[in-house]
């Protein structure tokens, strides 16, 4: 009948030994493997997506190439390279804890909850929720979804948001953006909620663009930022770092200008309240 | 820099309500589509065993459509592909009336059956065919010897393999999840949503899913021993040398 102890004080052995390496600090990880890991996406145009040339690229990978490797480089001593896994909204906490990753740079959304699981770097985008409904539509925002049909995607602010201020909202949430459009476009929502960059993403990949409006303002706040392990100054600083000399420098700017400007993979002017907003994250040297 | 469990998270607040309601959808979901299961695969089991070819064919095309592709494309395809084929008054009804729910179930119940008929038409084939013949030749019609004769002592036969097959079921419920149908694993994302606490509420999913998964091996093992047919497959001491 004890048989099964020997196995089971092997396997508390195990899992006990790993501890130790929890305590390493992600600098020192990152000098010790010469990786830094990322979580990402695969389908959030522009800001993490595979593209026609079976590329992993975005907006917020190229804030990571370009801007916070050389300065983590620095900072180890030795370059840097970069490695990339696909995480979720439901995925990304737990890979981030258990240091499958070292940093989140997608489509997250800093909020006070979260904070309290991880940490965040300084903002790099800002949006907030509106609706994508089919032209004509009686839906024009957040005050016209009472007894409608609204799909949003599970794991968002979003869908929180209107249950809590719309509860007679029918909601419906998927856990990927496809799904949720599918449902809009045949019939089962009236309308398909998400942050504002997100639906022109997908409105600009629809078949017919036209026939497909994004309305209301906005009734969230989205600040991106990006996530990294609960209380490790030192790496969160060199990431933010990173960041806030790519706002000085102006390079910051062409990145966004190369992915939302009018030639970009979906152009989103930024307005010059935002553009102040993110100057002024970036504090004296 | 460890990350700090808390595990109030799961019973302050709503989270309780939301795992309890979603207990109550996987449970809901997953009898339903298990009586949908059972019913398509004790009648097509039964018709690939029957001898009449062409209704024969039919079932074995039904298994091997259904069982050969990706649960997750079936679900699919219930809830996005099927309302179309309806008028247009109709898909608004459903679409009002919880569509994702019985495209879940339906798409759960079909595929289930599929593999259920495959168990069953094992059973029946177990069956000595003496069994078969007496049973006719005391005045049944074939109609009345499958549904008296064979058929429950197959399905007798059959409940480990069945309650192998019930278990997947109720666990594969959680892919409704991702045509919003709000069962236990959407409610256990819902919490990491609103609380940021993944570990806490995947934890509680996987308590949750394996104590339901030893209750339903529970009762079937009470069926198994209710209904076994001394003598046909049940040792019920150890075997002696």
């Amino acid at each position: 009948m004890k048989r099964w102890i020997l196995p089971l004080v092997v396997l508390v052995a195990i899992l006990g030994s790993r501890a130790p390496a929890a305590s390493e600090t992600t600098l020192e990880k990152l000098a010790r493997t010469g990786t830094l890991t990322i979580g990402t996406r695969t389908g959030s145009p522009p800001f993490a997506y595979v593209n026609k040339k079976n590329e992993w690229v975005g907006f917020s990978i190229e804030l990571v190439e370009e801007l916070i490797l050389p300065h983590v480089s620095k900072k180890t001593g030795k370059p840097v390279k970069l490695e990339k896994k696909e995480s979720t909204p439901a995925t990304r906490i737990p890979l981030l804890t258990s240091r499958a990753v070292d940093l989140i740079a997608e489509t997250m959304t800093d909020t006070r909850s979260r904070r309290e699981s991880v940490d965040f770097s300084i903002v790099f985008f800002i949006t907030g929720a509106q609706f994508l409904v089919k032209k004509e539509s009686p839906i024009k925002g957040i005050k016209d979804i009472a007894g409608k049909r609204v799909a949003a995607q599970q794991g968002s602010t979003n869908a929180r948001i209107i249950r809590e201020r719309v509860p007679t909202a029918r909601l419906l949430e998927f856990p990927d953006q496809p799904a949720g459009f599918q449902a809009l476009v045949q019939g089962q929502v009236d309308a398909y909620t998400n942050d504002g960059i997100q639906l022109a993403g997908l409105r600009v990949k629809a078949p017919n663009p036209r026939d497909w409006e994004i309305v209301g303002d906005f009734y969230s706040y989205e600040p991106y930022a990006m996530a990294l392990r609960k209380g490790d100054a030192d790496f969160r600083n060199a990431v933010n770092n990173g960041l806030m000399e790519g706002i000085d420098s102006g390079r910051f700017f062409q990145i966004y200008e190369k992915w939302f400007g009018p030639k970009g993979e979906l152009p989103y002017p930024m307005s010059p309240d935002i553009k102040k907003f993110i100057q002024y994250q970036a504090v004296p040297k | 820099m460890r990350y700090q469990f808390d595990w109030s998270v799961l019973w302050s607040g709503q989270t309780g309500q939301w795992l309890l309601y979603g207990v109550v959808t996987t449970l809901e979901i997953s009898a339903l589509g298990w009586i949908l299961a059972l019913l398509l695969g004790v009648i097509s089991g039964a018709l690939r065993t029957a001898g009449f070819k062409p209704l024969a064919f039919l079932a074995t095309f039904y298994v091997e459509f259904f069982r050969n592709v990706p649960l997750l494309v079936w679900m699919f395809f219930w809830y996005f592909a099927v309302p179309p084929l309806f008028p247009r008054p109709v898909q608004e009804w459903l679409f009002g009336h919880g569509a994702e729910f019985v495209a879940g179930m339906v798409a759960l119940g079909v595929y289930h059956g599929a593999r259920f008929s495959e168990m069953i038409r094992s059973g029946i084939q177990s069956i000595p065919k003496q069994q078969f013949e007496a049973a006719l030749s005391t005045g049944l019609t074939v109609a009345q010897t499958y549904r008296l004769v064979i058929i429950p002592i197959a399905l007798r036969l059959i409940i480990p393999p069945i309650t192998n097959e019930s278990l997947n079921l109720l666990k594969n419920s959680s892919v409704a999840l991702t045509i919003g149908v709000a069962e236990l694993t959407f409610q256990t994302r819902q919490i990491e949503t609103y609380t940021a606490k993944a570990f806490e509420a995947l934890t509680a999913g996987t308590l949750i899913y394996l104590a339901l998964c030893l209750g339903l091996s529970f009762i079937m093992a009470r069926i198994e021993r209710r209904f076994t047919i001394p003598g046909m497959i049940a040792r019920v001491s150890p075997a002696e040398h």
